[in-house]
């Protein structure tokens, strides 16, 4: 047995869950997001995404299973893709078979379509990010129901019981990366200057939360200001918003912007103004506008989280949960803080594929 | 023996018209599928009952936007319609009985309707023009009356009438498509509010001369299209126990893609209820096959364009060499 210390009633919690757990009710504490159904404070344990593993015993005993698992993802991205080939590369390793991928293009309704069009594949196991968790709850009863064991991306389910509903949730740090990118912001500004925000204006768990954690953690330097904060709905609002956050107040010496595709607007805003002294700080992995990082232009820093490992960790605990492994509520999977000079290495951490050739001949040059 | 000849004659007829199309496509469409999913639950009563139960709103929607084609109006407003009557209804559900409830839905839809039809008449403005606007006022009224949270609905009634229920095993969903679907049908064919709208759309100068009331009847197609938007907001909400700014907002294109393949024309005056609803169950057949199939996000897009367009051919081909 080694999916190790992750076990509820099993093993003492150690000292990394123990913390985790506190990091976690300290986020729900101070950071309550109105999306957020499940109350995190009851949080019986959670652990680290490295400390789950599977023996060599147990995948053999896998294999002869014949098992099947849907992905029931809530959109697509590069990100999105990362994750599915993680669960379904690992998938593969224990000889269980990926019957269906489906794309909720974010669209609650979509994904009941999806979960009832999978249904009639009776998976044994069925990893999922939730759109939407009242709409969207009856669609996963009807799963669990028929024996498939669910695995949650982030977004946790309202009124479902961990071990009864759900195996656990895998989740990113949220509270660690808004940490880290306030911590991207000083180091941007040298611990003093005039910062605006671009945050997303929408309920969304994930994002609400880095925000928020990134404003909560900017407390500790006294000296940044944030002279101006705009919200957005659509990335395609950010172009906009940008311009006229500096043309409104030109002393702007740094930027942060809740996601890398949203800070693509911005950079090409602070290109047209021609401001490639304003710095800016996201989220995530993109290739283009690491390209900008890379030429030492606005980018500064991003924080990136491991999509491929989120969706290897899910597979490993829906697998494990087959063999009747019980796991931690959360899994947390760690992130990268990115500037210029560990672009390759936290790259490839997250996708595990090798950084895109443009992007190595922009960091040779 | 002449009644034979008459009745095969009017079958010939029928199978090179253009309202046969969608017959070609669904069948194309089916033997394809039924064919390569053959070792799957593709083809299964509870598969097809679920591809219904997902399409319900949606056909609805397309009998309602076919009213407003038919009289050559576009309405690109239903799919925040379905949004905005979803909330109203589940947030008058948490106050007073489904009546209520369902009512405030329904006299959304006829609202949006009616300010949809009197700005068109009255401006002389485009349809396009008018319902983008619309459209996006509703979407901010939807967005603001509930901060952007989901309405949960725990009425186990409504979501028995609108969602989740069945009648002598016959899912609610079918039964409204079918009810609505029927009224659309009868209006449109038997009764002469329908050679109305057709005369409206397909020359209103002609249909003014004729004494029909032009502006009357347009008002009453926009009204039909946004009260179809209303109740299918109505059947999201019951089918996922809740309702949320999002519903019907990915729909539209769907819909009107739904829409012209099953023969009605996008310009007025031809309109056809069978092929709407077919064209929706096309749609939810093709990506419940895909989604069967196990192909990737990516190659379900690439492979549900491939298919229409093949589709598409295929009817054109048949119908020109019929």
């Amino acid at each position: 047995m080694t999916l190790s210390r992750n076990l509820h009633g099993c093993n003492n919690y150690n000292a990394i869950s123990k913390s985790i757990t506190f990091a976690f009710a300290l986020l729900i504490t101070s950071f309550t997001s109105p999306l957020l159904a499940v109350d995190f404070n009851s949080i019986t344990n959670a652990d680290k995404s490295e400390n789950i593993k599977l023996s060599q015993q147990q995948i053999d005993s896998l294999k002869t299973k014949k098992l099947t698992a849907a992905l029931v993802w809530h959109g697509s991205s590069a990100w999105v893709s990362a994750v599915n080939q993680g669960a379904k590369e690992t998938f593969s390793r224990f000889g269980i078979d990926v019957v269906a991928v489906t794309d909720a293009q974010f669209d609650p309704a979509k994904q009941v379509a999806d979960l009832e069009n999978i249904s009639v594949l009776n998976p044994d196991i069925i990893l999922s990010l939730s759109v939407d968790s009242t709409s969207t709850k009856n669609s996963y009863r009807s799963a669990i129901d028929s024996g498939a064991k669910l695995v949650l991306l982030s977004n946790p389910i309202e009124g479902f019981i961990h071990h009864q509903d759900y195996v656990g949730i895998v989740t990113d740090d949220m509270f660690g990366m808004g940490k880290a990118a306030a911590q991207l912001t000083m180091d941007a500004l040298q611990q003093s200057g005039k910062l605006g925000i671009i945050y997303h204006d929408a309920k969304y768990f994930i994002t609400n939360n880095r925000d928020q954690a990134f404003r909560q953690a900017l407390k500790s330097a006294p000296n940044i200001d944030v002279v101006i904060e705009k919200g957005f709905v659509k990335e395609s609002e950010t172009s906009n918003i940008a311009a006229a956050m500096v043309l409104q107040n030109p002393e702007i010496e740094a930027i942060y912007v809740s996601w890398d595709s949203a800070a693509e607007g911005v950079i090409e805003a602070l290109r047209s103004l021609d401001r490639p002294d304003i710095k800016v700080i996201t989220h995530d992995l993109g290739v283009n506008n690491l390209l900008d990082m890379a030429t030492n232009r606005n980018l500064y820093g991003t924080v990136a989280d491991r999509p491929y490992d989120i969706g290897a960790t899910m597979a490993k605990l829906g697998a494990a949960a087959i063999l009747g492994q019980r796991a931690a509520q959360v899994t947390i999977v760690p992130f990268d803080k990115v500037t210029r000079t560990n672009i390759t290495s936290a790259w490839q951490e997250a996708f595990k594929k090798p950084l895109p050739k443009l992007l190595t001949q922009a960091l040779q040059q | 023996m002449n009644a034979q000849m008459l009745s095969l004659n009017q079958l010939k007829q029928f199978a090179l018209q253009r309202e046969a199309f969608i017959y070609y496509i669904f069948f194309f469409v089916l033997c394809f599928f039924a064919i390569v999913l053959h070792d799957t639950a593709f083809l299964t009563l509870s598969n097809f009952m679920n591809i219904v139960k997902q399409t319900a709103p949606l056909t609805i929607m397309a009998v309602g936007l076919t009213f407003a084609l038919a009289v050559g109006h576009i309405d690109l407003s239903i799919g925040s319609t379905v949004a905005l009557s979803a909330l109203v209804g589940a947030l008058l559900l948490q106050h007073t009985g489904i009546p209520l409830a369902v009512l405030g839905a329904l006299l959304v839809g006829l609202t949006i309707g009616l300010i949809n039809g009197l700005l068109i008449e009255r401006l002389q403005v485009s349809s396009l023009l008018i319902t983008l606007g619309t459209m996006g006022i509703i979407t901010g009224i939807a967005r603001q009356i509930t901060n952007l949270e989901s309405v949960p609905i725990i009425n186990q009634d409504f979501t028995f009438l609108f969602g989740s229920g069945k009648v002598l095993g016959m899912p609610i969903l079918l039964l409204w498509t079918i009810v609505i679907g029927g009224c659309a049908y009868i209006i449109l064919k038997k009764l002469a509010a329908g050679r109305h709208l057709l005369a409206v759309g397909g020359n209103p100068t002609a249909a003014r001369a004729m004494g029909i009331k032009v502006t009357r009847i347009r008002l009453y197609a926009l009204i039909a299209s946004s009260m179809a938007a209303a109740l299918a907001g109505l059947l999201y909400a019951g089918r996922l126990h809740g309702a949320r700014y999002t519903l019907g907002e990915a729909d539209l294109l769907t819909v009107i893609a739904a829409v012209a393949i099953g023969g009605t024309s996008l310009f007025g005056g031809r309109a056809c209820i069978v092929g709407a609803i077919l064209g929706t169950w096309l749609m939810g057949i093709i990506n419940n096959g895909l989604i069967l199939s196990g192909f990737s996000t990516n190659e379900q897009m690439i492979a549900r364009g491939v298919i229409l367009v093949i589709a598409v051919a295929i009817g054109v081909k048949e119908i020109r060499n019929g």
